[in-house]
């Protein structure tokens, strides 16, 4: 194994003394990820020596400056091959530890890897999450082989994850997007990808990164990006997702705010696509789907329908200026709605929530980080109210019941584009 | 005695009459040039209106808050509608101006003189105050929103209270540019400014106490705040 660490270029790839062409590139973003960083790199050596042994392949570390040794890790990790190949060979794998230019953030750090992937002319090319726990060997067949062998430009991931992982993604990411494109993902903003040589070029030649895309939103970016823009596309089951531990200190509205602002931001730019698309249609799917068990999970529902209710007196106001009266009416019932049992966010009234929200964002109406940010309340209580209808569901429950909520989200896009243009 | 008529009552009656003679062309001037400003002042009116609708400014105007900011102050009127009254009020001022200087009645004159040069700081403390109010709104209901998604439940208190603080400030710094009171509004606002913060801080370290302990053992230990563990629910 080779590693090198060049500099950091102003702009442009960075030096690449020692590589020629490689087939696959597997790129992994890092900011201080030394307690997972070393795991995920030897599950990428594993996987690329089990399922790729014939084929030329190098690892990108695409690092935002840490300071705790995670390039290092990086350099030093290797999977013990002996250990559980009976056969494998013995080079072919390398190493680039490269630290990214431009803004800070995951964005810049992808920008870096799609330009050594250019350069290094990959066929296909896949990346992961530098925290994530749960990464296995197989993690790197299934992003890199649909690429590979069935020629398809982009994969998704598609986890199994916990009824109440993932809320942002199930009430409003994954419902909307399916519900403009017309695709079922069902993980737009998973975080770990396949994508070829091809698509990483066409990510490139977009001027977006020197906007917020280059620091955060661009999962849900590149996975718009590629259906928008007609790139062929499947998903890959990936099994469960465990992250390491994040801050329980990150702020939620922070966080929406970031996921909804790119959604709705890309709705501006291809809204003539989306106008134009009815329904929706599976994606090929590769992986043996399975599901995962149901462990209790600690949920504070009191404070969320408090947040909610808190949100519907003192923001009504604000809310006027954009949401109809309908929906108006409705937010003011359900806070008035002491019977836990009662507490339900009825589909219609949600989807119609968001799509006023897009509505709104779309036409200025206020300050847009005031109008995205006054949906955290509004969220929680969504949130709120799929606990309580799915607190005895399994799984299957649980996705049917988002199935329907994507129905209706793919139901009032009439009531979006009616009034898309002003016209409504 | 006829000689003392004439010396007491026609002679100064006549002078009267010359006078006003010699002033009624400079009168209706006066009134003609008003006139005309009044139509001048409409025509502009009407004309920003449109501009301002063609250029969509109205939502750019709304987006900054100002008609829940107009509203509240019982006006009515639509930015645009209020920009075009303000082009019309300010036109039909300045040619009433020139209607009495047309007039030449030398006391006007001063007077005007002297209305001119004040008039600078009327417009810019009128420009402070739009700021403000502007400023107060947008800040406002950014802390009523911050508020809420960090479960304040004085959420509204806190965004009057941000609002009301930068009138104040756009208030006292209107009047300081007016020169009205300059001293007197300077020691006023520092008395009840640095007073708010005593009370503020004398509140917090009274009735706050454990809150303060527990905030700061939060982000100093990292403990797990009381009320219970935090939810497991991963968002993303």
């Amino acid at each position: 194994m080779a590693d090198q660490a060049p500099g950091a270029p102003e702009s442009g790839p960075a030096r690449l003394p020692d590589l020629d062409q490689v087939d696959i590139l597997i790129g992994v973003p890092s900011f201080n990820n030394a307690r997972t960083i070393g795991r995920v790199v030897q599950a990428i050596d594993a996987g690329l020596a089990k399922y790729f042994p014939g084929l030329r392949s190098v690892l990108v570390n695409s690092d935002g400056g840490s300071t705790d040794g995670t390039t290092d890790i990086v350099r030093k990790a290797s999977a013990d091959l002996d250990a559980f190949l009976l056969d494998h060979r013995a080079a072919g794998f390398r190493k680039l530890v490269t630290p990214y230019a431009g803004l800070p953030g995951k964005g810049s750090a992808f920008r870096a890897i799609f330009q050594i992937a250019r350069e290094l002319g990959a066929k296909a090319c896949a990346v992961v999450d530098a925290d994530l726990r749960s990464i296995t060997p197989e993690w790197i067949e299934l992003l890199v082989k649909p690429v590979l062998d069935e020629g398809y430009d982009y994969v998704a991931p598609y986890y199994m994850r916990h009824k109440y992982d993932g809320t942002i993604t199930n009430t409003i990411v994954y419902p909307l997007t399916r519900a403009l494109y017309g695709k079922r993902i069902r993980q737009p903003i998973g975080g770990d990808f396949g994508f070829s040589g091809r698509l990483a070029s066409f990510y490139l030649e977009k001027d977006v990164w020197q906007t917020d895309v280059a620091r955060f939103g661009i999962d849900v970016w590149m996975t718009t990006t590629a259906v928008a823009n007609g790139f062929s596309l499947c998903q890959a089951f990936l099994g469960a997702k465990i992250h390491d531990a994040k801050d329980p200190g990150t702020d939620l509205s922070a966080m929406l705010h970031q996921v909804v602002r790119s959604v709705f931001d890309l709705m501006e730019e291809y809204a003539g696509k989306w106008c134009a698309i009815a329904g929706s249609e599976s994606v090929a799917t590769f992986g043996f789907v399975y599901s995962v068990g149901l462990e209790p999970i600690h949920v504070n529902l009191e404070r969320m329908m408090e947040m909610f209710r808190l949100g519907v007196k003192d923001l009504e106001p604000f809310y006027k200026t954009f949401l109809p009266e309908d929906i108006l009416a409705f937010l003011r019932d359900l806070a008035s709605r002491t019977d836990r049992d009662r507490f339900i966010y009825e589909d219609e009234a949600w989807v119609r929530t968001v799509l006023s929200f897009a509505l709104a964002y779309h036409a200025k109406r206020a300050s847009r980080e005031h109008i995205i940010k006054s949906l955290t309340p509004l969220y929680l209580g969504k949130v709120a109210s799929f606990v309580i209808e799915s607190w005895t569901s399994d799984s299957e429950a649980v996705e049917n019941r988002l199935e329907e909520l994507c129905l209706s989200f793919e139901k009032e896009k009439g009531f979006l584009i009616e009034r898309w243009d002003g016209k409504a | 005695m006829k000689n003392l008529i004439d010396k007491v009552i026609v002679e100064p009656l006549r002078e009267v009459v010359r006078n006003f003679l010699d002033f009624l062309p400079h009168l209706l001037t006066g009134i003609v040039v008003f006139a005309i400003g009044l139509l001048i002042a409409w025509l502009v009116k009407t004309l920003v209106i449109r501009i301002i609708r063609l250029l969509k400014l109205d939502a750019s105007l709304a987006r900054a808050g100002l008609p829940e900011a107009l509203q509240k102050l019982a006006v009515r009127d639509t930015p645009a509608k209020l920009i075009g009254r303000t082009f019309y009020w300010l036109i039909a001022f300045i040619f009433f101006v020139l209607a009495l200087r047309v007039m030449k009645v030398p006391v006007i004159d001063q007077l005007l003189e002297r209305l001119l040069l004040y008039l600078p700081n009327v417009f810019v403390a009128l420009i402070i105050l739009i700021i403000g109010m502007l400023l107060g709104n947008f800040l406002g209901r950014a802390a009523l929103i911050a508020s809420v998604n960090a479960g304040v439940k004085m959420s509204s208190l806190v965004s009057r209270g941000v609002k009301g603080l930068i009138m104040v400030f756009a208030l006292v710094m209107a009047f300081e540019q007016l020169g009205i009171g300059r001293q007197t509004m300077l020691a006023a606002f520092t008395i009840a400014f640095g007073g708010l913060v005593l009370a503020l801080a004398l509140a917090f370290g009274l009735g706050g106490r454990d809150r303060a302990r527990d905030f700061l053992d939060k982000k100093f230990k990292k403990e797990s705040p009381p009320g219970g563990p935090p939810d497991d629910l991963q968002h993303l």
